[in-house]
């Protein structure tokens, strides 16, 4: 019962060796095992998004996901999006426009807007409104986020952005 | 919310899985998780053995023949979203696929596991702490059920947005066992009752999804009424599918299991779709299902959307 069980797998690249239980999620091992906490714990049901990371390339809700399945996989978090100590182009997007108050959505939001660009660099408002649906945000009204999507998608996905100069939206 | 305490086995094979199930009273399979994982973080539902899916061969994949479609039991909600002629054919599933959820639970959420998820109530999917101010329900293990306030029954609802699609596009479901392999339809899946809503052996497993070639000539499509755009449950569901004279209508979130609506598809069957027949058979739809308060709409709500939906899916295939 509950046995403890040796996983292997990568966390933004970098391979990882934890002792978890069979009631450990992908949540719990990141945060507590991994000590990787920008990956946040909302609601823990599967419905605010907060947990979202990538594994495999494709966008998961942690807190469901149990530890033992991510055995093998490849999972990126937060913490691995910003390179040599600069933002990714999402990243520096939200800073930028405003769309960080509490900051609490925030890893999720830019984790299922990298896996959404990552998938299709150039979506269309209502496929970024309904990949994003499951990201609740209780600060900012949502306006700013869709904006700083918005403006890496127009500034040519991912890549762009480093050199877009602070645009509508102040920055500092 | 920690998971309670559990055995966790990872087969390869389905084999496996079956002796599994067979070898753990009380076992249950583990797909996506997305309705298990929170049950069991609220409670309600607490397997001792969990046996995990997720590396099993053969229960993947979408074959597409002139005499049916089989789509495995894991494929996600997405896959099924992504592949290249299935919204062609069966328009209703693909809708009801999209609109399952967030997108998230698209992706982790499988084709079986939304067919097979628990029945719900409002006094049923909460912690542990909010239900421990009232008697355990009916559902959950007690005597009594909160929503008709009487004892040994369950009024609980069937929610999930893939079965009434697939009730309509005539779908069948594989089960393994230890009996072997079994093709049932898939209205026989459900018991219709609140407290164990499949009728599944112990030791039993859905393996595939079947859709008939007949099914492809037709048109359809699902329609889901819910408190936002995203995340939520329907409040009705309603598909519906045409051909030829035959018509289709099934809803989910009226009963303890995704129902047809038979008086209606009687009133409509032998002739072809129009705006005056739709308009004049809608009333009917609201006589399917057991319709119960079960979250914060009430039942006369609920028939009024159950005619309005079905008004709106049928139009669509106009």
């Amino acid at each position: 019962m509950n046995d403890k069980k040796i996983i292997e797998f990568t966390i933004n690249g970098d391979a990882h060796t934890l002792v978890c239980a069979s009631n450990t999620t992908l949540l719990e091992a990141l945060r507590e095992k991994a000590f990787l906490t920008g990956t946040k714990r909302g609601c823990d049901l599967g419905a605010c998004g907060a947990c979202t990371v990538i594994v495999d390339g494709e966008a998961a809700l942690s807190c469901l996901v149990l530890a033992r399945d991510a055995d093998g996989r490849a999972v990126q978090t937060i913490e691995g999006l910003a390179a040599d100590g600069k933002l990714s182009p999402l990243q520096k997007a939200f800073v930028d426009y405003g769309a960080i108050q509490c900051g609490f959505c925030s890893p999720g939001f830019i984790m299922s807007a990298t896996a959404l660009l990552a998938e299709d660099p150039n979506p269309s408002q209502q496929e970024i409104r309904r990949r994003l649906a499951g990201n609740l945000c209780r600060c900012t009204g949502y306006q700013k986020i869709l904006e700083a999507v918005d403006a890496v998608v127009a500034a040519g996905g991912t890549n762009a952005i480093r050199e877009m100069s602070t645009a509508a939206g102040g920055g500092r | 919310m920690r998971l309670p305490t559990f055995t966790y086995y990872q087969p390869s094979t389905v084999e496996e899985v079956l002796a599994a199930l067979a070898g753990h009273p009380g076992a249950r399979v583990l797909a996506g998780g997305t309705d298990l994982l929170v049950n069991m973080k609220h409670r309600v539902e607490l397997p001792q053995t969990l046996v995990g899916l997720s590396n099993v061969d053969g229960l993947q994949g979408i074959a597409r023949e002139p005499e049916r479609t089989v789509i495995g039991a894991r494929t996600t909600l997405k896959q099924i979203q992504q592949h290249v002629d299935l919204g062609a054919d069966f328009p209703a599933l693909v809708q009801a696929a999209r609109a399952v959820g967030s997108y998230r639970h698209q992706t982790m959420g499988t084709l079986a596991g939304n067919l097979c998820q628990n029945t719900r109530c409002r006094f049923f999917n909460q912690s542990w702490e909010w239900r421990s101010v009232r008697p355990l329900c009916y559902k959950a293990g007690g005597e009594h059920c909160h929503v008709m306030n009487k004892d040994s029954v369950c009024y609980s609802t069937y929610s999930g947005d893939l079965a009434p699609a697939l009730l309509v596009l005539d779908a069948a479901v594989r089960v393994e066992g230890s009996g072997g392999s079994r093709e049932v339809p898939l209205a026989d899946l459900y018991s219709g009752d609140g407290r164990s809503p499949l009728a599944l052996g112990p030791a039993e497993v859905v393996s595939a999804v079947v859709i008939p070639g007949a099914s492809a000539n037709g048109r359809s499509h699902y329609e889901k009424s819910s408190l936002r755009g995203s995340i939520d449950f329907p409040i009705v569901g309603a598909a519906v599918f045409s051909r030829e004279g035959t018509v289709r209508v099934a809803f989910t979130a009226v009963d303890r299991r995704p129902v047809r609506a038979t008086v209606l598809e009687a009133e409509l069957s032998g002739r072809e779709l129009t705006e005056e027949g739709i308009a004049a058979a809608a009333p009917l739809a609201a006589k399917a299902g057991r319709v119960a308060k079960t979250t914060i709409h009430g039942v006369p709500y609920k028939r009024e959307l159950m005619s309005a939906l079905f008004t709106r899916a049928a139009r669509a295939l106009l």
